[in-house]
């Protein structure tokens, strides 16, 4: 299953990358992720604990991060097992900025799915991928808001609270603006 | 495979059930008709430790006519829905939509408000309740609230019912001399909508069209209302080129589901050569 997309971040482009390759970051902002463990260079265990609606699983698996090029690049290689199935996949980030305040990330990944959860409920993994990427960027930009903020105030940051209700109320504002930017697309 | 062990809760009121899910939080899950839970209990795909069956709680059991519209009960089973004479004479698109659920069996014990709940992206209802308007009261600690169909079905499988709520009745408009009628392509072995179109038109007399809603499920990741549609046909004359023009609009802006049983492209057509028809049939 190939997943793409675009995000834009509102912060400058070397802080998004040096947040988007802490595991400290990464484990707050990936959805229902409960640890990231160091276990060798640039690779880390980790316990994921994710789902969409009824379909909640539990996952224990690896994430390495590969091909490291400060500020610009990396790629992203994970593999999980859980109750549902398990999932094997590799991506590839791309930063770019966008003058000095904001950064374009583009992602291009290859996932594959496999047990329970892929031949009963392949129609959904598409939408679940995509939300699960919107939520990840969702906490990613309020992580990278709050440190450039901290950062131009010369303050200690305060990483921001990613509560489910938070990350869930942020990104169905998102989702709405998304709606209203279509509608009047249409018309 | 079987579920994998839970606890099981049997709760005798609202109140308990409230208290029930606050306790278990995010382990719990209501059990109404079973027949969403059951099935992905039974692959493992949710694994909830603690099931919270509502079959015994008083008051969601019964379809009622409160003014110009039908209030039923979360606990209603598809059945009782597609039989009940008051829905098949005030709100007969509800009646079409619920005969034609699953299979007898599905029928008999399915609930609707577990399946709204649930928000399947291939369900039947919920292209139904955006066509119709409907209004779903869902109750938790902070007591009673409305959602309208419109913003309930927020993404795959997720409305915008809170964890700690539980949906308790639905307000559906009578449709009075609307033409309406639920069409879907049913994937044969399930029953689910690959698409399914579910159309209400406000006419006048009976070739102009004042106002419409089309709700549309199976498509995208839940059902929508398919808003270029329904400007397509609003306060024009209703003849073929304009229904045809219409529902070419079907499943613009749609992000269309893809799996082994249609692509997302063919999803795509199949939306738009059934809304024409879904529109054809409500004429007729």
């Amino acid at each position: 299953m190939k997943i793409d997309g675009t995000h834009t971040i509102n912060a400058p482009r070397d802080i998004v990358y040096r947040l988007m390759t802490d595991p400290v970051v990464l484990a707050r902002c990936i959805p229902g992720c409960e640890k990231l463990e160091p276990a060798g260079e640039n690779s880390y265990t980790t316990n994921l604990k994710v789902g969409v609606g009824t379909i909640k699983g539990n996952y224990t698996g690896k994430v390495t991060l590969d091909d490291v090029q400060p500020p610009a690049h990396y790629k992203m290689l994970v593999e999980g097992k859980g109750n549902t199935g398990f999932v094997k996949g590799s991506g590839i980030i791309d930063l770019e900025a966008s003058g000095n305040t904001e950064t374009l990330v583009k992602y291009e990944g290859d996932v594959q799915v496999g047990g329970t959860i892929a031949s009963v409920g392949q129609r959904m993994l598409q939408g679940a991928a995509k939300m699960m990427a919107s939520q990840f960027f969702t906490a990613i930009n309020a992580e990278a808001e709050a440190a450039a903020k901290a950062e131009a105030n010369q303050e200690p940051v305060k990483p921001p609270s990613h509560g489910f209700f938070r990350t869930t109320l942020r990104w169905l504002a998102g989702l709405i603006k998304g709606w209203f930017g279509r509608r009047s697309e249409s018309q | 495979m079987i579920p994998a062990s839970f606890d099981y809760h049997r709760p005798t009121s609202i109140e308990e059930t409230l208290s029930l899910l606050s306790k278990f939080g995010d382990d719990a899950k209501i059990l109404s008709g079973g027949h969403s839970l059951v099935p992905a209990m039974k692959l493992r795909l949710a694994q909830p430790g603690v099931i919270i069956d509502i079959g015994k709680v008083p008051g969601m059991s019964e379809i009622r006519q409160d003014g110009d519209a039908i209030v039923i009960g979360a606990l209603v089973t598809h059945y009782q829905v597609e039989s009940s004479d008051l829905v098949k004479r005030l709100c007969p698109l509800l009646a079409q939509t619920a005969e034609q659920i699953g299979d007898v069996q599905v029928r008999n014990r399915g609930t609707i408000g577990g399946s709204l709940a649930h928000s399947d992206p291939a369900a039947d209802y919920p292209a139904a309740m955006l066509a119709l308007g409907a209004e779903i009261t869902a109750v938790g600690p902070k007591g009673k609230r409305t959602i309208k169909a419109d913003d309930f079905f927020v993404d795959m499988l997720t409305t915008a019912l809170e964890p700690n709520e539980i949906l308790t009745e639905i307000r559906v408009p009578a449709t009075g001399s609307n033409k309406v009628a639920y069409l879907k392509v049913p994937q044969s072995a399930s029953g689910f909508a690959i698409v399914g179109v579910a159309v209400n038109l406000t006419t006048n007399g009976n070739s102009d069209c004042k106002s419409a809603r089309i709700g549309i499920t199976g498509l995208s990741a839940r059902a929508f209302r398919a808003n270029g549609v329904e400007s397509g046909l609003a306060g024009k004359a209703l003849d073929a080129p304009t229904i045809k023009s219409a529902s070419s609009k079907a499943a613009d802006g749609q992000d269309p589901l893809s799996d082994i049983h249609a692509s997302g492209d063919y999803r795509a057509h199949l939306a738009r050569v059934y809304t024409q028809r879904a529109i054809e049939q409500a004429l007729s």
